[in-house]
């Protein structure tokens, strides 16, 4: 027991829950509708980086979040190494919140991409596209097996390992809406979260209610075309409204690329609502030439296009599957996929050197500010400066650190340890601690979005 | 994965919004396998063979005191939880589930004889629990109708965590309906397969009283289920051969669905004696919270406050 239990008074971090003072924290680094991610170290293992999700309080008569639930439940049934591994499950009793510790990742598809696009201005190399691929189906393919649907891949929710063992190693992260086939199909849209429909498969935007795993393959087919131009390949404008709105744009988006869906090449396209009710005459509409392929400049004959149109087949049940992408030709010609995804092997291939995360050393876990003075993160670049009590923000080094605060850092990897000990509650019993009523854990952290500087389009308010 | 693995309902196999547009939208209500559930149905089955329970020490252990009264307690518990699902509409599954958390909980903590309202906590949250992993709309704590006492909405929650934690969040339990349509279509070929599905629905919930949900494997439990509807006048030899296409089941499979499908058979004839709910009557109609640590008995409904579930922890609920 005891983990969180009382809030201590033992030791000198007057008012720190048990639990909490084996880790020293560092800073935020992001933030969503689920609530807050922060950056700490074990006191124990100072070279361990962890990140902690705090879930946010839900509504004092809604007890323990359904989200929070499902994802806890998930995670602590994954151990792939191409999936984040969750370390922790810590219960602070004071305000019986969550908290979720894992395992620290630097960089994400997202980043990576962004830097390439607005930095670096060159393509990822092939090697790096292909071993980022290589491994996100690699992890993908062990939740299909055990029956999990990702349902929100995105390139912010593909981790990937910085500088240490794992360098280079891709982390599928975010189960928020995953689901093992029981849980019951909420609209994407509940909860007032907001998922970003680029990477939508068409079925779900035709309305369809079977949720398949294809619904993850097409998306990773929108992320390898990502990773190949730089730029999200259907980008449509979303219609805001509940629930579940038909998205005419994204869908428009979609058929000018790959051309108008047939009956004849997906047959179960009849049994879809928005098709059948055909209210926008979006089946009246005409699109001819497809040309895929020269959106992302890849030759018709190349094996990277001949994997890549098979993940964008628009009927759910021809689309390629995790298992049959991995034995797919592409990844068995040179450049072969490798593990650290970011060194290539290949002399004459330059190193990209990604930065690192911003930290935001001026939050503390309650989400106001005091800190700890700040610690340097593994290379050092994204914390400096930030002394405690500070709150301005003029320790973190890159212009962009607003729009990265929403990120959604999930790490990664190795052996959690969820004992009895850590995910013991003490009891039915709080703590005997007062309950504190309406701590303003959000409202100073609150930024709104802010567009990139190079027009790269805001993604929706990520979630954590 | 852990071997408890994660389950999920045929229903959502087809991944389809509600339960209800299950027949309809594959017509003629003939029998048919799914796409993939062969194949999810094996997995289902690997993954119980993990199934068992090692210590579920108060409710089947007979030198235990407590037992009796845990046992009509539970019985009460599963009736309130019955009535409350349909109340709510929710899903038989959401209510069944909710016995498989009061039960693996009961087999790692235990809860005092003197204490019947843990109890009624335990059944609100093992409840809402379920609910949030099984249903689209969820209830807030409040309604959840308990007339015996009041529980405030945060000492709720308080047990929703301590379920949480004592499961180990492994909360995606198997149940025998996961089953059951692709029994109908391997055991009784040619029938029809809603009707049998209503009447094997009946007889797991029915035994669900009798036996604790540890102690037989879901499938077990809906193939014995699936027989009973479907025929009530099979030999064990009948039975063996029937349940034969169930190719990684041997001889002690057969024994357990055997023993199951005749307890179902006595059920529906009123054979087997339920543990009487009426010994509790007496206690629980005095409502009988604690306010602080002195036990003080009065009819008066009493909140429960905070101050109050911190004593209960640890006179109450102790760790097994």
């Amino acid at each position: 027991m005891g983990d969180g239990g009382a809030g201590t008074g033992s030791n000198r971090s007057s008012n720190k829950p048990e639990w909490l003072q084996q880790y020293d924290l560092i800073g935020k680094i992001g933030e969503g509708t689920y609530g807050l991610v922060f950056l700490a170290r074990i006191k124990s293992n100072r070279s361990k980086s962890i990140a902690i999700k705090k879930f946010k309080q839900s509504k004092d008569g809604d007890g323990v979040s359904p989200t929070a639930i499902r994802e806890i439940m998930l995670l602590r049934e994954i151990t792939h190494e191409n999936v984040v591994k969750l370390v922790n499950v810590h219960i602070n009793h004071a305000d019986m919140s969550l908290y979720l510790a894992f395992d620290y990742a630097e960089h994400d598809l997202y980043e990576i991409i962004r830097h390439h696009r607005d930095k670096v201005n060159q393509a990822i190399n092939q090697y790096t596209v292909k071993s980022l691929l290589w491994q996100l189906l690699n992890g993908l393919n062990y939740l299909h097996s055990n029956w999990i649907i990702h349902r929100d891949l995105k390139p912010s929710n593909i981790l990937v390992m910085g500088e240490g063992e794992e360098h280079g190693v891709v982390k599928i992260a975010d189960f928020g809406l995953a689901r093992i086939y029981q849980a019951p199909l909420k609209p994407l849209s509940e909860n007032g979260v907001v998922v970003t429909i680029w990477y939508r498969a068409p079925e779900l935007l035709l309305g369809a209610k079977h949720y398949t795993s294809a619904v993850d393959m097409w998306a990773v087919g929108c992320i390898f075309a990502e990773l190949l131009t730089l730029k999200p390949l259907f980008q449509g404008a979303e219609v805001k409204a509940t629930p579940n709105p038909f998205q005419l744009d994204q869908l428009d988006k979609i058929f000018k690329v790959l051309g108008h869906p047939t009956l004849e090449k997906w047959p179960s396209l009849a049994h879809l609502p928005h098709w059948q009710q055909d209210s926008q005459h979006i089946q009246g509409h005409k699109y001819d030439n497809t040309n895929l392929y020269s959106v992302v400049h890849l030759s018709p004959k190349s094996p990277a296009y001949d994997l890549l149109s098979k993940m964008l087949e628009y009927d759910p049940r021809k689309r390629i599957t995790a298992a049959q992408a991995l034995e797919h030709e592409y990844f068995k010609i040179e450049p072969q996929p490798g593990r650290n995804a970011l060194i290539p092997c290949q002399p004459g291939e330059t190193f990209v050197n990604y930065p690192t995360r911003p930290v935001d050393t001026t939050t503390d876990f309650e989400g106001t500010t005091n800190m700890q003075p700040p610690q340097p993160v593994s290379s050092g670049a994204a914390v400096s400066g930030g002394m405690p009590g500070h709150v301005s923000n003029r320790s973190v080094p890159r212009p962009m650190n607003v729009v990265n605060m929403q990120r959604i850092p999930h790490q990664a990897m190795q052996a959690y340890n969820l004992t009895s000990q850590a995910v013991m509650p003490g009891g039915m019993n709080p703590g005997g601690i007062p309950m504190q009523r309406g701590v303003p854990q959000q409202q100073q952290l609150r930024r709104k979005d802010q567009m990139g500087m190079s027009g790269y389009p805001q993604q929706k308010s990520r979630r954590i | 994965m852990g071997s408890s693995g994660t389950f999920f309902s045929l229903s959502s196999l087809m991944c389809e919004e509600s339960q209800v547009s299950f027949f309809e939208d594959h017509d003629e209500n003939s029998c048919y396998i799914l796409e993939d559930e062969e194949e999810y149905i094996e997995y289902l089955l690997r993954q119980e063979t993990g199934f068992g329970s090692q210590n579920h020490f108060l409710l089947s252990d007979d030198h235990n005191p407590g037992r009796f009264w845990l046992k009509s307690a539970r019985v009460d518990a599963i009736d309130w939880i019955f009535i409350t699902q349909a109340k709510f509409g929710f899903k038989v599954e959401t209510a069944y589930l909710s016995v498989t958390y009061f039960d693996q909980f009961l087999s790692k903590r235990s809860i005092d004889e003197s204490k019947p309202w843990a109890v009624k906590l335990l059944s609100v949250a093992c409840l809402s629990l379920a609910a949030k992993m099984e249903e689209q709309n969820v209830p807030p704590l409040s309604e959840y109708p308990i007339d015996e006492y009041r529980f405030e909405n945060k000492v709720i929650k308080n047990m929703e965590l301590l379920i949480l934690s004592t499961l180990e969040w492994k909360m995606g339990s198997a149940t025998p309906f996961a089953y059951l349509h692709y029994f109908v279509s391997k055991f009784c070929p040619g029938s029809r397969p809603e009707t049998i599905i209503n009447k094997a629905t009946e007889h797991i919930v029915t035994i669900a009283k009798d036996i604790t949900l540890m102690d037989q494997r879901p499938s077990i439990i809906a193939s014995a289920a699936i027989l009973a509807a479907f025929d009530t006048t099979l030999t064990r030899k009948a039975l063996d051969l029937r349940i034969s296409v169930i190719s990684s089941w041997g001889n002690i499979e057969s024994g357990h669905v055997f023993s199951c499908y005749n307890l179902m058979q006595e059920k529906r004839e009123n054979k087997v004696k339920t543990p009487s709910s009426n010994l509790l009557c007496t206690q629980s109609s005095s409502t009988c919270v604690v306010e602080n640590s002195s036990d003080t008995c009065s009819g008066a409904k009493r909140k429960l406050s905070f101050e109050d579930t911190e004593n209960c922890q640890g006179q109450k609920l102790h760790r097994s």
